[in-house]
């Protein structure tokens, strides 16, 4: 009934992911997927497919980019190579995507995936009347609204429940430009460790990054909704995403296992939230810490 | 014979209040949008009451103008009630369109104000042509492309779609892809994309790297990061906006003043039917440049229609100083046989300042102010309280609703 999803890095990692019990791989790469933790090809991609399908799991592929028209031109080939390899789903935030799935006809399934854009089941129900079969709920939405939205729909609304979450994304190179500022270079990729701090706000951490569709800031967090699982599966909220954009390798699958373990424990009524929560808190990296986001606030309190 | 050109793109202006949609439509714009009470992005920019839209759109429609209202709010649970009653009462209004980007406030609209022309806001970044084709679809009459679309990429879209395309000119961007950054949420809890953006990325940061649990900063020479653009200005571009088949160029700025709004919409007016009477024999005339800058309030560029934008298009270090004209009063008459003008002021100046009068259709003269009288007939040095009414001789004929300006 819950569904598993998790971001895939590699085979290998992929491997170990279904291992460890997700039930959907989310993969991707340039230029249609946005903030992978590691982009693929379509061959890469191919390999985790065959092999997922073989151990009756899903592939999830994100076209959920942005799209400027020198990219909309080459999805067609993409989709179709998708489609070829029979992905389960591919997640879409670009509405001139839809429109070309449409022209395609394309036996693909698809969830509606635009960030920060998806705040209301009516909204939602817009999307699915384009055909799509759920959406990815924003991550500035609070538990309460989630709520509200899935009892209005039979689709299903994919919740964050681990991982940072993007909270900018810039068309610009912005670290290059201030590094080209001052006159000088330094790093600017994901994989380097950078972040913004508020200096008004010393825990503040923002991971940011650059790459082909421009500049991405991170929160501060990582979700969890570790301690929400059992109030978000009693209300129908079921399909749970775990985003490894910035914990690679196995510590993320440890992660990943940890959630399957208390997906388990729910279903058979032995779920002892406080008890995953301090394993999570172990699992985790010394300087991300875990945070709730917007989901424990109240409706109100943000405006 | 010259070659005009037949369909000129609309001047589109921000009109915060009546007053200033009077004066944006006074000074050249084909059509002016607003904000209604709700469901709009500009919680602080004064937004209009049905009574004052129901005159704003009589006052343009009188003048050949349109008048858009802004519903451009990324709706939550339960925001869109009276979403319904809202666009019914904008057609009732004659309202020529309403520029949206949420899905569900599309909806709304169109069943309950069918035939209410939709435009898609740039809050729902539209960068592709696909796009476009599917907003039409949709039954939406316009899109407003996101500002991270180059020249090039709108030449090919007009390839590809006939839906019109509405593009920004002028005026203040926001660094992230529209409708993208939550930055505001997450730092004050406030909404950007229901009008609480608080601008964070305007804000000083420090830049570090992680490196084995040990941070090593970034930042160079004391400078701090920022993500801040200079303002957008196409001014020097417009035969390329026009060539590349912008329906409409958009002039950013509902929260800012009548001097702003009437200096900004007179010039890129005059601009546009300068290229569009005789696009072969067009020449950039430096006193638009000249004008612009009288307003600018930061440094200029091009955006993304030239290409990302550098370093040089973000504001970085000391700010450079532009040269402030403050706005002193605003023609109410004009005697020809005397040559005294009735002003009302709208900041302190006095005998012995150097002033400028503008009004529309790009007349301009600069004279010292020689003389002063109160609404008694006394003479008097300075005019230092508001909305105050002085007559003054002025050096070439005004007409009621040019401005006075001063450095
Ligand atoms: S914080 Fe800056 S980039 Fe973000 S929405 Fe506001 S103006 Fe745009």
């Amino acid at each position: 009934m819950i569904e598993l999803i998790t971001t895939a890095e590699s085979y290998q990692q992929a491997e170990a992911l279904l291992d460890a019990g997700a039930d959907t791989l989310y993969v991707g790469g340039h230029p249609f997927g946005l903030r992978l933790p590691n982009p693929l090809s379509i061959e890469e991609i191919g390999k985790i497919v065959t092999y997922a399908h073989r151990r009756g799991k899903k592939v999830t592929v994100a076209c959920n980019a942005l799209m400027h028209n020198e990219q909309i031109e080459k999805l067609p080939l993409y989709l179709t190579r998708l489609a070829e390899l029979e992905v389960d789903t591919i997640t879409i935030g670009d509405p001139g995507a839809i429109f070309v799935l449409k022209e395609l006809q394309l036996p693909l399934k698809f969830f509606y995936d635009a960030g920060t854009l998806v705040t209301s089941a009516e909204q939602i129900a817009f999307w699915i009347g384009q055909g799509a079969s759920g959406a990815v709920a924003a991550r500035e939405l609070t538990l309460k609204e989630l709520i509200a939205m899935q009892q209005k729909l039979e689709q299903p609304i994919e919740v964050q429940v681990y991982g940072p979450t993007c909270i900018h994304q810039s068309g610009r190179p912005l670290l290059t430009n201030y590094y080209h500022y001052t006159g000088s270079d330094g790093p600017v990729t994901k994989d380097q460790g950078l972040y913004l701090r508020d200096p008004k706000n010393e825990e503040s951490q923002y991971p940011i990054f650059e790459d082909e569709d421009g500049t991405h800031i991170f929160s501060t967090e990582d979700l969890s909704l570790m301690g929400q699982l059992k109030v978000m599966h009693e209300q129908g909220l079921n399909t749970w995403k775990l985003d490894g954009v910035l914990l690679h390798g196995e510590a993320f699958v440890r992660v990943a296992a940890l959630f399957h373990e208390a997906r388990l424990a729910i279903e058979s009524g032995a779920f002892v939230p406080e008890s995953f929560c301090n394993r999570l808190a172990k699992l985790q990296p010394e300087h991300r810490p875990l945070g709730t986001g917007f989901y424990m606030k109240n409706p109100e309190d943000v405006h | 014979m010259m070659n005009m050109i037949e369909k000129k793109p609309e001047v589109l202006a921000p009109a915060g209040n009546l007053e200033k949609l009077k004066m944006a439509i006074r000074y050249g714009a084909d059509a002016v949008y607003i904000g209604g009470q709700a469901f709009g992005l500009r919680s602080r920019a004064g937004n209009f009451t049905y009574e004052e839209m129901t005159e704003g759109v009589t006052f343009a429609h009188d003048r050949g103008a349109k008048v858009y209202v802004a519903a451009n709010m990324v709706t939550h649970e339960g925001d869109a009630k009276g979403a319904d009653v809202f666009f019914k009462t904008l057609k009732d209004i004659r309202v020529d369109a309403v520029i949206v980007s949420d899905p569900a406030l599309i909806v709304v609209c169109a069943n309950a104000a069918p035939g209410l022309p939709i435009h898609l806001s740039t809050q729902a970044s539209a960068t592709n042509y696909k796009t476009l084709e599917f907003w039409k679809s949709m039954g939406l009459e316009r899109v407003v492309l996101a500002r991270e679309v180059g020249i090039e990429e709108i030449r090919e879209m007009r390839r590809h779609t006939d839906i019109e395309i509405e593009a920004f000119v002028h005026g203040a961007m926001c660094i992230a892809y529209s409708g993208r950054c939550t930055l505001s949420n997450h730092m004050v809890n406030r909404d950007a994309n229901r009008g609480g953006c608080a601008q964070s990325c305007r804000w000083k940061y420090d830049l570090f790297e992680m490196d084995g649990g040990k941070e090593e900063s970034l930042l160079r020479d004391d400078e701090p990061f920022s993500m801040s653009a200079v303002d957008l200005s196409m001014l020097h571009h417009l035969p390329d906006m026009i060539d590349a088949g912008v329906n409409s160029l958009k002039i950013e700025g509902r929260m800012k003043s009548i001097h702003y709004v009437s200096t900004v919409a007179n010039v890129y007016r005059n601009v546009v039917d300068a290229y569009c009477s005789d696009p072969e024999h067009f020449t950039f005339d430096p006193a638009w440049d000249e004008e612009i800058w009288k307003v600018a309030q930061r440094d200029l560029s091009t955006g993304f229609y030239y290409g990302v934008p550098t370093e040089k298009e973000q504001l970085f270090g000391k700010v450079r100083k532009i040269p402030k004209y403050t706005f002193a009063a605003q023609v109410l008459d004009y005697n020809p046989d005397t040559h005294i003008a009735t002003l009302e002021q709208r900041n302190n100046f006095g005998v012995g300042e150097e002033v400028e009068f503008y009004g529309p259709g790009f007349a301009h003269f600069k004279q010292t102010v020689r003389d002063l009288w109160n609404e008694d007939g006394e003479p008097i040095d300075r005019a230092p309280n508001p909305m105050m009414t002085v007559t003054m001789t002025v050096d070439a004929a005004v007409e009621p609703y040019f401005l006075m300006r001063k450095k």
